[in-house]
């Protein structure tokens, strides 16, 4: 868990650095980070802040970006059926992609419910603050660093860091490809709804992937 | 609206969206199975929406301005950067060699 932990700092001061950047208040930029607590619905909503777009945009595209939560919510459940309601409500809100990729292994080769859940709660307990502090310094750094530094650069650098990695296989390249030609192409979008709809042609286009490299055996 | 007001009305709405989709299948629909087709289309999310989202910020120096040339220092930063990204997946690294590639393009070359 560790390694995972130390990794989420430079994506917490991004976070921290974009939301300076975007006009948030200090005290908003940190309560984004407590409250929403996902650094990509956090990253999104903060480089459409900077762009301009209307509320429901900003919405709509922290929703898409959120359905990732929907999986490992799915993954997750079965092993946490045996707990109660209070449980599962609390370790909801500390599951991310860390506390998900750090415990479910744990969760499948220990039946021992309640020592998997403690680990889980304290270890997203953890990532919390982590995320918190890691915040703070990109909240200082964004109010000391002067603005011709375009220091809000580093948003879609670090999005740049998390996107190269996945491109492993052919159908991801093609998400990719037509997610790419799709966003440019439909610029002119009203409301700059040209990268949700992007979006949702690249997965699209992986779905159609998929079935045509099913099909080819 | 005024920008600080709907900063922190969007806190609370996506706050309450990230946790909805949290709670999903751990509790909303404890006793459901997942759609197939949703849990297809899932897999894709997060390279087609981090593609739209970086895309634009990057071969777009105005709104509107499309760049895919030589002139854009965000587009080159993000090339050497993207190549950082490939050789060590790094996060540091990437964000590190695409600021300093584009403060060397603007203050340096010019």
């Amino acid at each position: 868990m560790a390694p995972m932990m130390l990794g989420v700092i430079p994506f917490g001061m991004v976070c921290g650095v974009g939301a300076i950047a975007a006009g948030a208040s200090p005290i908003a930029a940190l309560a984004m980070s407590m409250i929403m607590f996902s650094g990509a619905a956090q990253i999104v909503a903060v480089q459409l802040l900077a762009a301009g777009a209307p509320f429901a945009v900003i919405l709509l595209s922290c929703l898409v970006v959120s359905l990732r939560l929907v999986m490992y919510s799915a993954a997750m459940a079965p092993y946490l059926r045996p707990l109660d309601h209070r449980w599962r409500a609390l370790l909801s809100f500390v599951l991310t992609d860390q506390a998900f990729a750090g415990t479910l292994q744990r969760f499948q080769s220990s039946g021992d419910v309640r020592a998997n859940a403690s680990y889980f709660l304290g270890s997203g307990a953890l990532l919390w603050v982590i995320w918190q502090l890691a915040t703070l310094a990109g909240i200082l750094a964004g109010q000391i660093i002067p603005a011709s530094w375009q220091l809000e650069f580093v948003v879609p650098l670090c999005f740049l860091a998390v996107l190269v990695p996945l491109l492993r296989d052919r159908i991801a390249i093609l998400v990719f490809t037509v997610a790419t030609v799709a966003v440019i192409a439909l610029d002119a979008m009203p409301l700059r709804l040209s990268m949700v709809c992007g979006g949702l042609l690249g997965i699209a286009a992986g779905v159609l992937g998929d079935k045509m490299a099913a099909k080819r055996g | 609206m005024d920008r600080e007001l709907t900063i922190w009305l969007l806190i609370f709405a996506v706050g309450a969206l990230t946790y909805t989709a949290r709670l999903s299948f751990i509790a909303l629909f404890a006793h459901r199975e997942m759609p197939p087709l949703m849990a297809q289309a899932l897999k894709h999310v997060p390279v087609a929406m981090v593609t739209a989202i970086v895309v634009p910020a990057v071969v777009f120096t105005m709104p509107g301005e499309l760049r895919l040339d030589v002139g854009n220092a965000k587009l080159i930063a993000a090339l050497v950067a993207g190549a950082v990204a490939a050789w060590r997946q790094s996060a540091v690294m990437t964000i590190a060699v695409g600021m300093i590639v584009l403060w060397s393009l603007r203050y340096v070359v010019g």
